[in-house]
This record gives C-alpha cells, sequence and structure tokens, in this order.
C-alpha cells in the first residue's frame, strides 16, 4: 500500500497573466483516497488541480507536501511522488503503446541506458491493470479514444505516484467507457492506496466515485466533505444555479440530483 | 477494429511480451543504423576514390597513411579528404540539429531551414565574407551569434499569450524572408570579385573546402552530439506536450533552452564551414523516422542520414552532369518537392 502523506493546500491564489481565478483556498487531500473537485464551468476546477501538480505556481499562498513546500522538492523526485494526467495530452506520432507508457517512467531512470527489469514491470503491471497489454505493440494511433484513455491512465499508473492528480479524465467519452476508466481508478486507489484527486463534471458520477468532494464557486472552496454532506439541493442551487431535486441513486445510494428546469415538473 | 495478439495472463508473461516487442523495434534500429552507417562509409569511400582521375582504394589509403605517391597524394590529402570530411560533419550536423527542432516542436517544418535560423547564420556569414573580409574564425562566430539572435528574435515575436507552434513557424517563415533580402542587398553592394564566392557559398558546396577551415565544425558537433544524446529521453517526455512533461519532472524551459542552443550552435557553425546545404535538416529527420520507426530516439539515425544526403548529393553534383553542380543544388532539387508534398498534405490535416 502507498505510504501516507500530508498535502495541504494554504491561501492559495492562483492564475494566468493578470486574471486571479483561485482566490485563496485552503484545503487539505485526504490521503490514500479518492476526492473529486467539482464546480461550474470557469469556476477554477482545472486552474486549482494545475496548481496542486505544480504546472502552474500560485502568486501566493503554499502548498505544501510533508511540511515542504512543493516548490522546493527537485522535479524528478516530486515526480515519483506526485503525478498529473493532464485533460488533453499530446500524441506523439507514430509510437508504440507500450513505448508511451513506459515514458511514464521517466523520473525513475537514469539518464542513459535503456528500461530496467522494474520499468518493464511497472509498464506491464499498468498496461495489465488498465487492461491494454494486447495492444502493447501497436501504434497508438491505431486505438479507439476510449483505448486511448486508458493508456494515458496507464503511463500515469507507470510513474508509480503516491499522488495522482486527473483532470477531466472522462470528457469526451461515451458513457460506458467514462463508469469503465472511473472503475479502473476505483481499482487502482482500493488495490494500491493511491490518492487520486481529479476533476469531474458529472456531479451524479463524482457522488458515486468520490470519498471527499471538494465544491468550487469562483475560486473559493465554498464545500467540502463525503458526498452526502455536499450533495444538497440548495447547495447545487447556489454552486451550479441548478433547480434540482436530490434523491438516494438507486444502485449506490450516494446523492443523486435530478434536474428540475422549467418544463417537465409535475 | 482487428487486434489479432492473444491477451497474457499476469505479469511476468506481460513482461516477456512487452520486452519481445520493444527487443524487435530495437533490432529494426539497429539493422537500420548499421546500414546507413556501412552506406556512408562507403560514401566516403567514393569521395576519396572518384575525381578527375580514379584513384584504386589502395593508392587512397597509402596516401591517406602519409605515403607520398605522385598525383595521388596531392588530389586525396589536399582535395579530396577536406571535402569528404567537411560532407561528412556538415551533414551530420544538419541532420541532428534539423531532427532537434522538428521533434521539440513537433512540426516537421520547424526545422532550421523552414524558420529562418539558417538565413540568419547565412546573413551574417555573407556579411563577414564580403563587407568586413573577415576570416574563417570570426565568421563562424558570427554566424553561430546570428543563429541565436535569430531564434530569440522568433521567439520574442512568436511569443503572444499562449505558444503556439504554428505561429512560430509562419513567423520564422517571414524573418526568413526579411534575411534573404539581406543577404540579397549584401550581394548587390560587395565588390564584383567577391560575389562569385559568396553566391557558391550560399548555394551550399563542398568546394574549395580546407583541412585548416574544419576544426570549429569538427570540435562543436563532438561536443554538442554527446550533450543532445544525453538530452534524448528529456526530449521524448517533451514531445507530450508541456504539461506531461512538468508532472513527469522535466524543467520544461531549462530543457528546451538547452536542446535549442546546442542545436543553433551545431547548425549555425556546419553553415558558417559549408554553406547553407539546402533542406538537409529538413529531410535527414522525416527519413529517418520513416525508415527507422518513431518510438526510439533517431538522433544518431538522422544525423547518418544527413552525411548520406549530402555525400550523395555531392557525387552526383560533380558527376552526374556535364556541367558540376554544387551539392546544395542538388539536396535543394530533392527538397523542394518534399516541402510543397508536406505544405499540402498538413492542409489537408488542418495542421496548419
Amino acid at each position: 500500500m502507498k505510504p501516507n502523506h500530508t498535502f495541504t493546500a494554504e491561501q492559495v491564489v492562483a492564475g494566468y497573466e493578470n486574471k486571479t481565478v483561485i482566490n485563496g483556498v485552503d484545503l487539505t487531500i485526504p490521503s490514500n483516497r479518492i476526492s473529486v473537485i467539482v464546480g461550474s464551468n470557469g469556476c477554477g476546477k482545472s486552474t486549482l488541480l494545475k496548481a496542486l501538480a505544480r504546472l502552474i505556481k500560485p502568486t501566493s499562498g503554499s502548498i505544501m507536501l510533508d511540511g515542504k513546500p512543493i516548490s522546493r522538492y527537485p522535479s524528478k523526485q516530486l515526480a515519483r511522488i506526485v503525478g498529473l494526467l493532464p485533460q488533453s495530452p499530446i500524441v506523439p506520432e507514430g509510437i508504440s503503446v507500450a513505448d508511451l507508457v513506459g515514458r511514464g517512467r521517466f523520473p525513475h531512470q537514469s539518464l542513459l541506458g535503456g528500461w530496467s527489469k522494474k520499468d518493464y514491470e511497472a509498464v506491464a503491471e499498468a498496461m495489465d491493470m488498465m487492461d491494454i497489454t494486447e495492444f502493447a505493440n501497436h501504434n497508438i494511433d491505431e486505438l479507439s479514444g476510449g483505448q486511448r484513455q486508458r493508456v494515458w491512465i496507464a503511463m500515469a499508473i507507470a510513474q508509480q505516484t503516491d499522488i495522482l492528480f486527473l483532470d477531466e479524465p472522462t470528457t469526451f467519452l461515451d458513457i460506458t467507457y467514462q463508469i469503465e476508466i472511473l472503475d479502473l481508478l476505483t481499482d487502482l486507489n482500493r488495490k494500491h492506496g493511491t490518492t487520486i484527486v481529479m476533476v469531474l463534471h458529472d456531479i451524479n458520477l463524482s457522488a458515486r466515485y468520490a470519498d471527499h468532494i471538494f465544491a468550487l464557486q469562483e475560486g473559493r472552496l465554498v464545500a467540502e466533505g463525503n458526498p452526502t454532506e455536499v450533495i444538497t439541493s440548495e447547495r447545487v442551487k447556489d454552486v451550479f444555479g441548478l433547480d434540482c431535486a436530490v434523491i438516494p441513486d438507486p444502485v449506490s445510494g450516494s446523492p443523486m440530483i435530478v434536474p428540475k428546469g422549467r418544463y417537465h415538473a409535475s | 477494429m482487428t487486434m489479432t495478439t492473444s491477451r497474457p495472463d499476469n505479469v511476468s508473461s506481460s513482461v516477456a511480451f512487452i520486452r519481445a516487442g520493444r527487443r524487435h523495434r530495437q533490432r529494426r534500429w539497429m539493422l537500420v543504423t548499421g546500414t546507413m552507417a556501412l552506406l556512408a562509409a562507403a560514401l566516403c569511400c567514393a569521395m576519396l576514390i572518384l575525381g578527375n582521375t580514379i584513384y584504386p582504394l589502395d593508392q587512397v589509403l597509402r596516401a591517406l597513411f602519409g605515403e607520398q605517391i605522385k598525383g595521388v597524394s596531392f588530389a586525396v590529402s589536399t582535395l579530396r579528404l577536406p571535402r569528404m570530411l567537411a560532407g561528412l560533419f556538415a551533414g551530420f550536423a544538419f541532420g541532428i540539429a534539423g531532427y532537434t527542432f522538428q521533434t521539440l516542436l513537433r512540426n516537421p517544418l520547424a526545422n532550421p531551414n523552414v524558420i529562418g535560423i539558417t538565413s540568419g547564420s547565412s546573413a551574417a556569414a555573407v556579411f563577414c565574407l564580403t563587407v568586413l573580409q573577415a576570416g574563417n574564425a570570426f565568421t563562424s562566430v558570427a554566424a553561430v551569434v546570428a543563429g541565436l539572435l535569430t531564434v530569440v528574435v522568433i521567439y520574442i515575436l512568436s511569443r503572444g499569450k499562449i505558444f503556439s507552434i504554428g505561429r512560430l513557424i509562419l513567423i520564422g517563415i517571414g524573418i526568413q524572408a526579411m534575411l534573404d533580402a539581406v543577404i540579397s542587398y549584401l550581394l548587390l553592394i560587395s565588390s564584383e570579385k567577391d560575389v562569385p564566392t559568396a553566391i557558391q557559398w550560399l548555394s551550399g558546396s563542398l568546394n574549395g573546402s580546407k583541412m585548416n577551415e574544419l576544426p570549429p565544425l569538427v570540435l562543436i558537433v563532438l561536443i554538442f552530439t554527446p550533450i543532445l544524446m544525453i538530452l534524448g529521453k528529456h526530449l521524448h517526455v517533451l514531445e507530450l506536450g508541456e504539461q506531461s512533461a512538468s508532472s513527469l519532472g522535466v524543467s520544461t524551459d531549462k530543457t528546451r533552452i538547452a536542446l535549442i542552443v546546442a542545436a543553433v550552435f551545431i547548425v549555425a557553425i556546419a553553415t558558417a564551414t559549408t554553406g547553407p546545404i539546402a533542406f538537409v535538416s529538413f529531410l535527414a529527420g522525416p527519413i529517418a523516422k520513416r525508415l527507422v520507426g518513431n518510438g526510439s530516439y533517431n538522433l544518431i539515425p538522422a544525423g547518418l542520414v544527413g552525411i548520406n544526403l549530402v555525400l550523395a548529393a555531392d557525387l552526383v553534383g560533380q558527376f552526374a552532369f556535364v556541367t558540376r553542380f554544387p551539392v546544395g543544388v542538388i539536396t535543394g532539387l530533392l527538397g523542394a518537392p518534399y516541402l510543397i508534398f508536406l505544405l499540402i498534405r498538413m492542409n489537408r490535416k488542418g495542421e496548419l
């Protein structure tokens, strides 16, 4: 099982050039759990995730891993603890699936030399887990969207970080693949104890798969806790501006929102 | 989709399966690279054997090892050896520098030929040759400095709000046009006796290569090739995009600068030595990729393709026609249609 880490953000302010998107966020990421960041479009979910994964530098505030600011870690060392799967990673042309997954081993490798035994095992394990081993020697261009997404996640798993951030890992996928990806990520968390923090669009899927939810509104954290505490009809109205009823999900028992809209209400 | 391969059932068999695939790809890499190295060696020999008089290989070798053979020694050691070495190192230099740019910027159009870096070095070199009447060392330094300056200008102009490779290429093409105008202007104002030298140099030529002109090129290639090799894994990770690369622990800005500086040094020195041999840095990378496959680090194959292109084109230019053509004319004939083909294909795919 992955070790326990304390990952905290204090009064984080972050954004792009002269636009502040995140406006003073304090949070502690529950170790070895699945957390989901929810909020409406433009509320700063992705920006917060990028700041946490040190892709953008906060204008003020601090992000600490085990009591030390993440900016003070050597980049390769941090890359062995914290990984990120971006929303739209770039596919190099004509590369084989196994070689692509193997690029996730970069922080574990020396500058010269090929793959070690550990590299092979990590890649094989990640590919087995994502059920893509059979495509190992295929070209990435031959794969469908859902299969490619599993390749990217396999690359992030091969990196073998204790904490994994994912920026909308299910966007652009059919509902079948969305469920498949979320199940596989849950496997990763349950089997290896990997701490997962992801941004998801779908509130119902968030409520079902999250152990912990962070609700973001206009760059501020407005609620956090387990799904039952956070997902209430009042809060959905506040955060998303949506009138809805919240009922228990008939499959999982987690809260499920049923949007009202202007028509169809009895 | 039809996927015929069977599914391995546990981690150790998966490892074996993945290892077998990688071994297969590595074998192909070795085979292709080895073949290209042999071909390059053969072309090097041909460069020494062929000329106004054809000398047999054993005489050539004896002359190289210092034996004085009437006629042979002068032709081989003073004329053909420097020509061959200039082609060898310049071809390798153009190949690896072009490959580095194309991979770093994820676009075959983004190479020193197309985005104006070669033109920057050329303009500086022509200025040194015609206006300053400067010596060799000074010209080399000026070419490197001008190459780096061109990159800085292109980078600053194309930065904008979000870094866009398409914009960088278009600005590079614009800069190239401006620099080519500068070169034309320099040729117009320079004295008549300098013009033929400058023109011959500009078309990229191994003619009149001298032994004492080669050390800067050889030195830079020997220093920067290992650096580019060590940065190979970084380059592979950068290929996945800014965000993936940072999260894998690559300091993206530092790595990019190191790669660009190394590649510019190499291409500028080669340009200063032989002139801008057209399209070699543009063609070598894509040809190497086509031959070797894409997943591996194709720096050395690209360098070898560069050597083969330059030496073969020089031999063709010397002996295939009644008139002798400089090497750059022949590579230009090859490169221009490929550029057009690539533009049409990218336009179709909507990548431009």
